[in-house]
């Protein structure tokens, strides 16, 4: 008995120093909820870079809820890590923990998160810009006359700016009407709230739309399957969204489906570009605003349609 | 030997991961971390002993997280619209109450079962949450007064522990000495004797459903406060790891039965596994895989108190 007990306490010393090596940076980062995909692919890029530095790396995920995130950011903290990427996090209400990290010099780099005066700076895209771009591609493509359906997430910061500055673009361009609007619920069935809410509205307004705004591609990918599921063919109603991924730009290329556009942000290279950050300032020395000067490092979203789409299928 | 391995069994093996974290994670016996544990368990306690009170009657509430993130964004609103304090803080409290006492008169006027009329509830106050704030937190830098509540200390512990001590020794004071106390364990243990004995069952079973919307008020101020915000779902988590913390709670102890120190030591022990994990530098997955395992472990142990409380069985 005293053998097994001293071989498992020898092995778990063993598995603890391989897993951590002592030399290695130690980077927390945590993703605001791991479920949505956005935030899953700014973690997983930012775990990739950091491993292939040879960093140690813990990733957790606050799974939606701010009592939890700011546990782990309190946990890490503690820890005392070299450095903390937060994906999509709320400054405000973190607060506190961010204040501690800041007087114990762990140096914190949000993700398109906001601002904090205890973090280096936040990395994102401007939502109010690739709002802009999508709306406009729409009215573009309808020749600023007809009615659309709009397809809303008022629960999600960044999916509520793409909506009111969509609001905005429509408020100057009146001959675009919008004939039936839906604002999904943040339910874990979300995807069936979307199916219902709009294919309800295209009943509703059959044969009279000319376009459909979607507030994420993952909306948009419903509603084109509703759409093809209808017989319909791309062309027949221009299908708008934002995101970007690889099944967004598949479906643009595929002839059968309806999705015409979306502005894809880089959320691999945000996370990627965290990790840079942290190796310039906390490894490499430098200062802050030599990587940037603002508390802001903006990174562009681009707009993808049938043009250019070839080039992001790779 | 084996008496004692069946009550305080759990107890030791939450000891044991204890040692565990102490010899092998970097930090974990840092007395600030070791405090933070106790602050990050103090929502999950206060909830659990909520629930505790609810199945000592014999009914389950699933409500209470719920009601938690409902009472939570009412008082955030209140506070974030320049409200009193009071005003604010009594507003959270009286909708744990509400949802509570509704819970209650579901269950014992309407025949409702408390597993369906808890869930219809859930849902009601989720629905409300969300009318009420259209999605959108409220966030801010709140009135000092009221945020003391939550980040707040008196030499040197922290609030939010202070609170969860006061909690429990106060659910500890009405189960265990006094006559309302053990009317309830008697409603939940055997309902058709304790009837029979002149005890108001249905009377217990309101206020073990009212003390657990009560606490999931209490709870849902403190997060409020702590947090400097409010959302609708921001309590939604500790759904399954309260349950899980009095699941837990219920191998030791008292086996097989919903008790105020069992489900301390479960949170606490939940606390220390996350935290434990965390600076061990697991993935996020695993703390979810290992909550998970020890739902199983703790139902496995304890299962005919929750059959009995769910389906009348």
């Amino acid at each position: 008995m005293k053998k097994l007990v001293s071989g498992l306490v020898t092995a778990a010393a063993v598995a603890m120093t391989a897993v951590s090596p002592a030399a290695a940076f130690d980077l927390g980062i945590v993703a605001f909820q791991m479920s949505s995909e956005t935030h899953a692919r700014v973690a997983n890029a930012a775990e990739a870079a950091a491993k292939a530095r040879g960093w140690t790396v813990t990733v957790l995920n606050s799974g939606g809820t701010m009592p939890s995130h700011v546990e782990q950011l309190e946990t890490l903290v503690q820890k005392g890590v070299d450095g903390i990427i937060v994906a999509m996090g709320k400054p405000v209400e973190a607060d506190a923990q961010f204040a501690e990290a800041k007087a114990k010099k762990i140096p914190v780099i949000t993700v398109m998160s906001g601002t904090s005066p205890h973090t280096l700076f936040d990395i994102q895209v401007n939502e109010y810009k690739v709002g802009a771009d999508a709306a406009l591609y729409l009215l573009g493509q309808l020749n600023y006359q007809g009615a659309v359906l709009t397809q809303r997430f008022e629960g999600n910061v960044g999916t509520r700016i793409r909506g009111k500055v969509l609001d905005a673009v429509l408020s100057e361009n009146t001959a675009v009407t919008v004939a039936g609007s839906h604002s999904m619920a943040r339910t874990q069935s979300w995807r069936d709230d979307v199916r219902n809410g709009m294919q309800a509205l295209l009943l509703q307004n059959q044969g009279k739309v000319k376009g459909i705004w979607a507030s994420f591609d993952g909306q948009a990918f419903i509603i084109d399957d509703l759409l093809q599921a209808q017989g319909m063919k791309k062309g027949d109603i221009t299908l708008v969204s934002i995101d970007g991924g690889p099944e967004a730009y598949r479906r643009i290329a595929d002839p059968a489906s309806l999705l015409n556009a979306t502005v894809a942000i880089p959320f691999e290279d945000l996370g990627k570009a965290a990790v840079d950050a942290l190796q310039a300032i906390a490894v490499d020395g430098k200062t802050k605003d030599s990587v940037t000067a603002g508390p802001y490092l903006f990174k562009d979203a681009v707009l993808v349609d049938a043009n250019n789409v070839k080039g992001f299928l790779k | 030997m084996r008496g004692f391995i069946g009550t305080y069994g759990t107890a030791l093996a939450g000891l044991a991961v204890f040692l565990f974290f102490v010899a092998f994670a970097p930090n974990f016996a840092n007395p600030a971390n070791l405090l933070n544990i106790l602050k990050q368990v103090s929502y999950l306690a206060i909830l659990g002993i909520g629930f505790t009170f609810a199945l000592t009657t014999g009914e389950l509430d699933l409500s209470f997280a719920n009601i938690a993130s409902l009472a939570a964004v009412a008082t955030g609103g209140l506070i974030h619209g320049g409200h009193p304090v009071a005003l604010a803080v009594l507003a959270g409290l009286a909708i744990g109450v509400a949802g509570g006492v509704l819970n209650g008169l579901l269950v014992t006027r309407v025949k409702v079962p408390s597993l369906i009329a808890t869930l219809a509830t859930a849902s009601i106050a989720n629905g409300l949450a969300f009318w009420l704030t259209a999605g959108v937190a409220f966030v801010g830098r709140w009135d000092k007064s009221f945020v003391a509540l939550g980040r707040g200390s008196l030499f040197g512990v922290p609030a939010l522990v202070l609170w969860m001590a006061a909690v429990t020794l106060a659910a500890l004071f009405v189960l265990k000495s006094t006559r309302t106390g053990i009317h309830m364990v008697c409603t939940g243990e055997a309902e058709e004797p304790a009837r029979l004995a002149g005890i108001r069952v249905r009377g217990m079973k309101v206020l073990g459903l009212t003390l657990s919307g009560g606490l999931a008020g209490l709870a849902a101020v403190l997060l409020a406060a702590n947090l400097s915000s409010a959302a609708p779902g921001m309590a939604g988590d500790y759904l399954l790891t309260a349950i899980a913390a009095v699941l837990l709670g219920m191998t030791m102890f008292e086996p097989g039965r919903p008790n105020v120190p069992g489900t301390l030591v479960g949170g606490i022990v939940i606390g220390v596994l996350s935290n434990g994990l965390i600076l061990m530098g697991a993935d996020y997955y695993v703390q979810d895989i290992v909550l998970g395992l020890i739902i199983i472990g703790s139902v496995a142990l304890s299962a005919s108190t929750l059959k009995k409380a769910a389906f009348g069985v």
